[in-house]
């Protein structure tokens, strides 16, 4: 149990750890590339839904995920010890709190994967869902009909948009339930998805149609502060005061 | 203007070039000051506000701005780690680290170019920006290391630790910043792409390398010493250049150019 104990507070596990994980990555940014019928479709839903659909089917070009997968799930244990023994002996009073500062980004980094795990697993995307200008689609199964009431796009003389927004009107049961204004970088967010432009374009007859994508990311937010959270930590640490013996 | 503005690059590339011919050629100056680097810096920066406000937007999108910014994040970085007598010799190899990338903007396209809806914010600016200050630390790094594994120092081994933990700081600031751009112009803080797999083994790369220092000498790790860390913050670099130009420029991915 000791021995055990020692393996998972290690930084030599972290060492380890880590260097697989860089060279799981770089495989498997080869492997994306090599096996576009297996990968190309990975953003197209949740990573949970992708990888019990594809990631089991053939193990050889998949074999870097799980050495990805698995050299997080030991990084997180590893810090999570780590923090765990650290606080352990502040509570005791055998080290000061000044020791803190890189066990708050252990927390943050663990936040931001567990967070993300809930996003893995509980979120969803519906891709692709094009609509005329004042036509109507369903999205996804949400129970929701989306309507495009009106596309704007401002294009530059040498042919590129410059700027393209939708006004989009969301329906449940024919009452409307949200209006808004969807522009690349201003999606529309409404009961915790998102609903984002993707593409335009010109119908065979003549009306102008966008694409839209709608998203859900339940750990987003969590995320978010986490992340911020660490990046606090981390420009505190760059003061050599609070860096010592840290 | 558009034109004239391009006086200022080729200005601070010729800087840059006197600088590495100086240092390849054993001549150091009296201090980081009195430098061409230094005046080269100043230009760069003068050419790149200037850039600024005629494109108006960051001067950051595509591979000319990309290695114009890279090399310029380099130089301050250097400016800011290597300033003392001891840490002065990281020079030589800086200099020609700041240079080459410029002299490969030298090559590319120029001219000012629209920039994409989706770039078009805040985050933009600030995801490259602190990417390419943490890239500008790793190039430091390097240099840092070769000094030490060449001639030892404790001032070069303390400024190549710097260099890993200011680069991983700016990096990660800059990943932030880019995860929430993502997800509101794509939608997912976090894509599948070659990049984004890059991107996260450039930070458990680094973010590994600043634990191991505290590793004790004594303790059992195969051989770690001062001189195999300095060993990986030098090879860091080579990971931080197949992220930025090789999985941009061989690997399939959103973030190419």
């Amino acid at each position: 149990m000791t021995a055990l104990w020692r393996f998972l507070t290690s930084l030599k596990t972290c060492a380890w750890a880590g260097l697989v994980f860089c060279v799981a990555g770089a495989a498997g940014s080869v492997a994306m590339g090599r096996f576009p019928e297996l990968f190309a479709d990975m953003d197209a839903q949740v990573f949970a839904g992708w990888f019990a659909r594809k990631g089991l089917v053939d193990p050889a070009p998949t074999l870097w995920l799980y050495g990805l997968l698995s050299c997080t799930g030991l990084l997180v244990v590893n810090a999570a010890c780590c923090t765990f023994e650290r606080l352990v002996q502040i509570f005791r009073g055998t080290v000061t709190m000044r020791r803190l500062l890189p066990h708050v980004m252990h927390l943050a980094f663990l936040g931001v994967v567990l967070s993300h795990l809930v996003s893995a697993v509980y979120g969803d995307r519906i891709p692709g869902v094009a609509i005329p200008q004042g036509g109507f689609a369903p999205v996804g199964g949400t129970g929701w009909v989306m309507r495009l009431d009106r596309f704007d796009a401002v294009m530059a003389p040498e042919g590129y948009p410059k700027d393209f927004s939708a006004t989009v009107t969301l329906f449940r049961d024919r009452t409307p339930v949200a209006r808004g204004v969807v522009r690349t970088n201003e999606p529309l967010f409404h009961e915790g998805y998102g609903i984002y432009i993707k593409n335009f374009g010109t119908s065979p007859w003549g009306a102008p149609y966008a694409v839209f994508d709608a998203n859900r990311d339940p750990g987003a937010t969590a995320i978010l502060v986490a992340s911020l959270l660490f990046s606090a930590a981390n420009l505190l640490y760059l003061f050599p005061a609070r860096r010592n013996d840290a | 203007m558009e034109d004239a503005h391009l006086i200022l690059f080729w200005l601070s590339l010729a800087a840059y070039g006197a600088e590495a011919g100086f240092r390849l050629a054993g001549v150091a100056p009296s201090s980081p000051r009195r430098s061409p680097l230094f005046a080269g810096v100043l230009l760069h920066a003068a050419f790149l506000g200037i850039r600024w406000v005629l494109s108006g937007h960051a001067p950051m999108a595509g591979l000319f701005e990309s290695l114009t910014v890279f090399s310029f994040c380099c130089a301050v970085a250097g400016l800011l780690l290597c300033r003392s007598e001891e840490t002065s010799m990281a020079w030589k190899p800086l200099s020609v680290l700041v240079l080459l990338p410029q002299a490969g903007a030298a090559l590319i396209d120029k001219r000012l170019t629209p920039l994409y809806p989706a770039l078009d914010t805040p985050w933009f600016a600030t995801h490259v920006g602190l990417s390419f200050l943490g890239y500008g630390f790793f190039a430091a790094g390097l240099a840092l290391g070769i000094v030490y594994l060449r001639s030892g120092g404790e001032a070069a081994y303390r400024a190549a630790g710097k260099s890993a933990l200011y680069g991983f700081s700016a990096f990660s600031a800059g990943m932030v910043c880019g995860g929430i751009w993502a997800y509101y112009a794509w939608g997912s803080y976090w894509i599948w792409t070659p990049k984004e797999i890059w991107s996260v083994i450039v930070w458990i790369y680094f973010a590994t390398l600043t634990h191991l220092k505290f590793i004790p000498a004594q303790g059992g790790w195969p051989g770690w010493t001062k001189r195999l860390e300095m060993g990986a913050t030098a090879a860091g670099y080579g990971v931080v250049l197949l992220t930025f130009l090789g999985a941009s420029l061989l690997l399939r991915s959103s973030h190419s150019f």
